[in-house]
């Protein structure tokens, strides 16, 4: 019979070849300065992305690029993307567009801004005044169309390369909701794994139990944050608003495999009393094996055609997937069994002791 | 209650079919509407904008505030007449707007955005020359106004006789009397009065001659959609509270399109490969298992078109997945059935075995499932939202059909004399023990105790 518990060490040392540079790189995220570690989208950052067709040759990446310095964007980037025949210009800035911006850049209305006092203010109580509002911002609304600073582009792009017939894509994101975005994903994953420990206490009556498959989760969540960081890091994969549903299926699926393995553990357990624990687990792992691979194998297939056939747009976040999903069934096959074990025989051992203390001692 | 199970399943597919396919209204909706597989602006094209009610130092944002403000940004989005606008409130202070297949986004985005204050100021004889269209009023100068553009009671697009658009309105009584009153005295000293909307002097005409009815235009340097714009503002009344845009995206109608398609080839390609899969692995109890995923699949169908859920590119993506969990139940229950069938079980004590141990996985897997999507579903973004419904949905369609459609097939096909043979179960022969000829009378619970 295979023994798996056995050899649980290569299994602890094989999950940290990968966690710890995945650590690494998750915390040169923080080194200020260096573009490195995770790579966040605009739905993190705040930003614009903007996709268009020109009607015209479509200009290379490097010539709109140049437009983009020239119009005070430099830190911007731009790719061609291809659909059937066309060919867009895909644009990624910092946050232009918004209403609040655009008002403030028009020349002709820019003057309450600096004085924001006079602008409407001894109106009546009736009417809402605007000069409370942080910015105060007389969108000029119907009379100058609210293009701003995506509209100068537009016309500056529009130029040079010719007329721009087809607008693919535009997406804007504020400080305000991305600020949420971050805050939304962290109480998610938190709470996420609290009501998995929680159910997992109650319904196996063993805390281990619960934070070992925790744990697994733990460790998945951080597999696929570390090859983030490090394909982020070296080919500038970025994390988008759908990675946060991502994390949150793999850390369902990843609890689904460790219940499963658990649910065994606790069958055998009754069944096998009196067995060493370590054996009970490795048996319940081999019987469990089949399953936990065969499911595995069809939710990647499913994944795999998706990565392949479904498009740009959730490619990240299939990506996400499939290494949460083979992670997953990793840890709950590899690592939080083998916890379960190692955790047991601890405690184990320190019952034997307090044992024999407390026999030396009387 | 095992005579009306069977029943219960082909009542509950059949119903799920004719909800599938059939152009069926949906019930108590007035006006009656079809049901329909709605698609989000992600799969269809259109836009998405998220606004923030900005308080001032007397006025916090009150939940009335917020929900005055939502009634009018969806009244004046209804009146372009785009199709299905959605205007939700988000939170304490914001209100998200969505419309599918808009062309002109600029001017709904003016349209949603502009707070639609319109004030008539009386510019003092001093401030005369400073008061330029376009421009805020000068600094300084009394902006009082006379009026605002609550007093309008009837606001019409129209041309001048030059051609140009302009809004010709009529007052209430209040604002007519009051109109006719500042009229009637800065007509001699041809005084200029200012229309202020948002703080921008629209135009500021000279009186020439009293106007004692109330009516009057305002004809700024307005295209034909500005002047739409401003007479559905004037229409449904100003925002209590300036908004602020904070959020936006557009998705081409043709970009949503290729999505579409894309996942849906690449789902039919996964599901396909799932059944070969499942056929190839585990024989006769694959294919009960793909009878039981397709009618897995009709029943989500169903229900997405019944809830209805708006299916986003996240919600095509927990579908698939939540294909993967409704294997996941099968693949449990064959593999138990596998382990016990060499345990020398006969075939249907086997099956009956499988599905009772295997429950308990089951049961605990998923409901922990059920768990994470309840959070993603109660504190996630409206993409979470989307992909956490789908999820809870899967899951709970997938325990169903796993526990009873494919647990009925398969005890009908173990009692069937030509379905015992070890290869159709993916065992060898020395595996594999014939079922003893049924008793009748014998109950299944004896049988799986076993």
């Amino acid at each position: 019979m295979f023994d798996i518990i056995g050899k649980r060490r290569w299994f602890y040392v094989f999950s940290l070849l990968i966690t710890v540079p995945g650590i690494i790189a998750i915390l040169l995220t923080f080194l200020p300065g260096a573009r490195m570690g995770l790579q966040f989208s605009i739905d993190y950052t705040g930003g614009t992305i903007w996709e268009v067709h020109f009607q015209g040759d479509t200009p290379s990446a490097a010539e709109v690029r140049e437009v983009l310095v020239e119009q005070g964007l430099p830190d911007s980037s731009v790719a061609i993307t291809t659909a059937g025949e066309r060919q867009y210009v895909l644009i990624r800035t910092e946050e232009i567009g918004l209403q609040e911006q655009a008002s403030a850049t028009p020349p002709p209305s820019a003057s309450p801004s600096g004085s924001p006092e006079p602008s409407g203010s001894p109106a009546p109580s009736a009417s809402p005044a605007a000069n409370a509002s942080p910015e105060p911002s007389p969108s000029p609304g119907l009379i100058v169309p609210t293009e701003g600073e995506l509209g100068e582009l537009a016309s500056a792009l529009q130029q040079r390369f010719g007329s721009i017939d087809e607008v693919r894509q535009e997406s804007s994101v504020g400080p305000i909701i991305s600020q949420e975005v971050i805050t939304g994903a962290m109480i998610l994953i938190v709470l996420g794994s609290l009501g998995i420990l929680l159910w997992m206490t109650f319904r196996f009556g063993d805390f281990r139990m619960g934070a070992a498959a925790v744990a697994a989760l733990v460790h998945d969540v951080v597999v696929v944050l570390g090859i983030f960081a490090i394909l982020g890091t070296l080919f500038g994969l970025q994390i988008d608003a759908l990675f946060v549903t991502a994390m949150l299926t793999v850390i369902g699926f990843s609890v689904h495999d460790t219940i499963v393995v658990f649910d065994r553990v606790r069958e055998n357990r009754i069944r096998h009393a009196g067995e060493p624990f370590s054996a009970i687990v490795n048996h319940s792992l081999l019987q469990t094996l089949g399953r936990s691979v065969n499911t595995s194998l069809v939710v990647l297939i499913t994944l795999a055609s998706l990565l392949l056939f479904g498009g740009d747009a959730i490619r990240s976040f299939i990506f996400a997937l499939l290494i949460g999903i083979v992670s997953g069934t990793y840890s709950s096959i590899f690592n939080a069994s083998a916890l379960l074990v190692d955790w047991h025989e601890w405690s184990e051992r320190r019952r034997q002791q307090a044992f024999v203390q407390s026999r030396a001692g009387g | 209650m095992r005579r009306i199970l069977p029943f219960l399943i082909v009542a509950v597919g059949l119903l799920a079919l004719a909800f599938a396919v059939l152009p069926i209204d949906r019930p108590f909706s007035d006006p009656p509407r079809a049901m329909d597989t709605r698609l989000g602006l992600d799969l269809r094209g259109g836009l998405r904008g998220e606004y923030q009610v900005i308080a001032t130092d007397d006025q916090p944002v009150t939940a009335e505030i917020l929900a005055t403000t939502r009634s009018i940004i969806e009244q004046r989005v209804n009146a372009t007449g785009l199709s299905e606008p959605i205007v939700q409130t988000q939170g304490t202070n914001r209100i998200s707007v969505e419309i599918p297949g808009v062309e002109n986004v600029d001017q709904v985005r003016a349209l949603i955005g502009s707070t639609g204050r319109l004030d008539f100021v009386p510019v003092p004889a001093e401030s005369s020359q400073s008061v330029v269209d376009g421009a805020p009023l000068p600094a300084g100068m009394d902006a009082t106004p006379l009026f605002s553009g609550d007093e309008i009671s009837v606001a019409e697009p129209g041309f001048s006789n030059l051609g140009e658009p302009e809004v010709r309105f009529t007052l209430k009584e209040t604002g007519a009397r009051l109109f006719a009153e500042f009229t009637s005295q800065a007509a001699p000293t041809r005084q200029r009065f200012a229309i202020v909307l948002d703080e921008v002097v629209v135009s500021a005409p000279a009186v020439n001659d009293p106007i004692p009815n109330g009516t009057g235009r305002i004809s700024g340097n307005f295209t034909v959609e500005e002047m739409n714009n401003l007479v559905t503002v004037l229409k449904y009344g100003a925002l209590p509270l300036e908004i602020n845009e904070v959020g936006f995206s557009q998705v081409s109608a043709t970009l949503g399109q290729s999505f579409l398609e894309q996942s849906l080839v690449a789902g039919a390609i996964g599901l396909g490969l799932v059944c070969l899969f499942m056929l190839l692995h585990y024989r006769l109890p694959g294919a009960v298992a793909i009878i039981a995923l397709i009618y897995y699949s009709v029943v989500m169908l169903a229900l997405f078109r019944f809830i209805p859920v708006t299916l986003t590119l996240a919600g095509v993506a927990a579908a698939v997945l939540s294909v993967g969990m409704a294997v996941d139940a099968n693949v449990l229950i064959f593999e138990r059935t596998k382990e016990e069938l060499r345990a020398g079980k006969t075939v249907s004590a086997a099956v009956e075995a499988g599905f009772n141990r295997a429950w308990s996985s089951i049961f605990d897997s998923n409901v922990s499932s059920l768990i994470t999507g309840a959070i993603l579903y109660y504190f996630g973004s409206p993409i979470i939202k989307g992909f956490a419904l789908v999820l809870i949905l899967g899951v709970l369609v997938s325990m169903f059909t796993a526990l009873t459609l494919s647990r009925e097939i398969l005890r009908w096909v173990v009692r069937q004399p030509w379905s015992r043979r070890a290869a159709f179960f993916g065992v060898r022969e020395d595996e594999f023990t014939i079922a003893a000829p049924p008793i009748r009378g014998r109950s299944r619970e004896a049988s799986a105790r076993v």
